[in-house]
């Protein structure tokens, strides 16, 4: 890196400082255990959709989506699509405003609480509490893996140390403000990240001579596609691979509607909107959470497929080969070779304002549902700020632990299998369950429990991008999968949700108006 | 073909992300003052 490692180091410095004096803001702020849990219920309308969009977004979304768009094309733009429709205009309008109503009268402090107290059912907390204390690791360790990654070239620190340097660090504010803190600070680096998708997409579109010159020749540049890719179905970067193609179902299945679906009933998302005063808070939130959105993803995905442009002028080589075949290391790749030295500074802080904005955020989310949703689960001790301090800290050692037998190339699977496990274990029971006037706790409970064991069934012996690596299947039955092509393509999520949704709403027809006249009514 | 790019379904899909990114900014705006039934409860 052409970069003086001096000015990244003390940029760097003061990224972090600035970060800790906020989180201390938020600690000075946190009185009260709904401090802690819910920021007061008293966020800014900004701070909310920054803070939403932040947690939402990850380095996974800029470097490995990013990364995914130069390999499979612009059609990763139909992933923004979702998550503005959906991750901000439905989630906040249709579920943002019910949760913030339902949780705020319940006293509701969690996502798994707030089950809980929706079917009026503890085990419905301990099963939601179990999957995220179980499932949520292997993302925040997807994260940690990300930002030591990011930090051990940078500021040329071991891996190892990085990693624990990064766990630490944003620990700090996470345990002692709260979630006051995760929003405070969560605000500050989105306007970081905003900052730098701006200038990079700036940047690119000057790089490549404007968006239409850029675009009319990766169109010309179709006949570079790999034999490999084109087998697959993919037919250049500005069209869509071809219909029923194994290309396409990854892009729409694991990627456009994995990840798009995914985020709409992610915990740590959710607790968001109860952090709201009143539905003013959250109608002004949406102003801000779209565009911000559309700048991260839609920039992330634009600038990946364009970077073929670059490199093909520049050395001759599509994106991919540039980069050795490894598709985490193209956007890093761009940005080293066509940016100006400042903007490096720039994007780098950019990633590390992401990686930590989201990866405090899942601490949070971690630690309060070991200790509020499965360990004291009804009691007073659930509402003592320091017994979640405790609960936090001991799934960051968890998560880092993790993170260390993790392999490298994990991050964007991780990511993608825990949005998919969310929206297939909760997605039914939490959308019937803020809308329905008599929710029906066993729907919501075999809706749950379904969702969840089929999704790990299609993963462990279907799909073969988790089949392969996870060996399941072919320790018992000898092959990788249990059926062919196009089947190994297909994400979880497509078998799984729909198979959820159906027992949700079948059992919860059932259950008609005998179900007495819930707390949602 | 628009902008560069043959795929209609592409095209769609950027004025789809654009298009929903501003509805979210007339949205917020239209709502700027509005309350739920249950505000201040």
């Amino acid at each position: 890196m052409a970069v003086n490692p001096i000015t990244m180091a003390a940029l760097v410095l003061i990224y972090l400082a600035a970060t800790l004096i906020i989180g201390y803001m938020g600690y000075k702020k946190t009185k009260s255990a709904e401090d802690y849990l819910v920021a007061g219920r008293d966020s800014h309308p900004v701070i909310i959709a920054l803070s939403y969009g932040a947690t939402f977004i990850s380095t996974s979304a800029i470097i490995g989506f990013g990364g995914a768009a130069a390999n499979m094309g612009m059609g990763l733009i139909w992933l923004t699509v979702l998550n503005i429709g959906l991750g901000i205009l439905l989630a906040f309008v249709l579920f943002g405003k019910k949760t913030r109503e339902i949780g705020q009268r319940l006293s509701a402090v969690t996502f798994p609480d707030l089950m809980c107290k929706l079917y009026k059912s503890p085990l419905l907390q301990y099963i939601a509490g179990f999957i995220i204390v179980i499932s949520m690791p292997l993302y925040t360790a997807a994260i940690l893996i990300g930002g030591a990654r990011f930090i051990e070239p940078t500021l040329g620190i071991p891996y190892s140390t990085s990693l624990i340097l990064f766990a630490l660090i944003t620990a700090v504010y996470v345990v002692f403000g709260g979630l006051i803190a995760v929003m405070y600070t969560d605000a500050f680096q989105g306007t970081i990240m905003l900052i730098g998708m701006t200038v990079l997409l700036a940047l690119t579109l000057i790089a490549v001579g404007g968006f239409t010159a850029g675009t009319t020749a990766l169109t010309n540049m179709a006949h570079l596609v790999p034999k490999a890719l084109a087998d697959q179905g993919m037919t250049g970067w500005t069209s869509m691979p071809v219909l029923g193609s194994p290309m396409w179902f990854t892009l729409v299945t694991t990627i456009v509607m994995g990840v798009g679906i995914g985020v709409l009933a992610q915990p740590q998302l959710v607790v968001r909107f109860m952090t709201a005063k009143d539905n003013r808070a959250l109608n002004r939130a949406v102003l801000v959470g779209g565009p911000f959105i559309l700048m991260m993803t839609g920039v992330a995905f634009t600038v990946g497929a364009l970077s073929n442009v670059y490199f093909y002028q520049t050395s001759g080589k599509i994106a991919l080969d540039a980069a050795g075949g490894n598709v985490d290391s193209i956007i890093p790749l761009f940005i080293n070779g066509a940016m100006p030295d400042i903007f490096v500074v720039i994007f780098m802080l950019t990633l590390l304002a992401a990686a930590m904005s989201t990866l405090s955020a899942l601490y949070h989310a971690m630690g309060t549902a070991l200790v509020c949703d499965l360990w004291g689960r009804g009691k007073e001790c659930a509402l003592s700020m320091r017994a979640h301090q405790y609960g936090i800290v001991l799934m960051m050692v968890v998560s880092t632990i993790l993170a260390f037998m993790l392999p490298i190339s994990i991050i964007a699977r991780a990511t993608a299998m825990f949005m998919g496990l969310c929206a297939c274990a909760f997605l039914p029971a939490f959308a019937v369950g803020v809308y329905a006037k008599a929710p029906c706790t066993k729907a919501a409970l075999s809706s749950m429990v379904t969702g969840a064991v089929i999704w790990f069934l299609w993963t462990a012996f279907f799909h073969a991008a988790e089949a392969k690596p996870l060996g399941i299947c072919q320790a018992i039955f000898g092959k990788v999968t249990l059926l062919g092509s196009p089947w190994t393509a297909v994400d979880p999520i497509v078998i799984a949700l729909p198979i959820s949704l159906v027992v949700m709403i079948l059992m919860q027809w059932q259950s008609g108006n005998q179900q007495p006249a819930a707390v949602a009514a | 073909m628009l902008f560069g790019i043959p795929d209609p379904q592409i095209l769609i899909g950027y004025g789809l992300a654009i298009g929903l990114a501003l509805a979210c900014i007339v949205y917020g705006l239209l709502n700027w003052n509005k309350e739920g039934s249950n505000d201040g409860s």
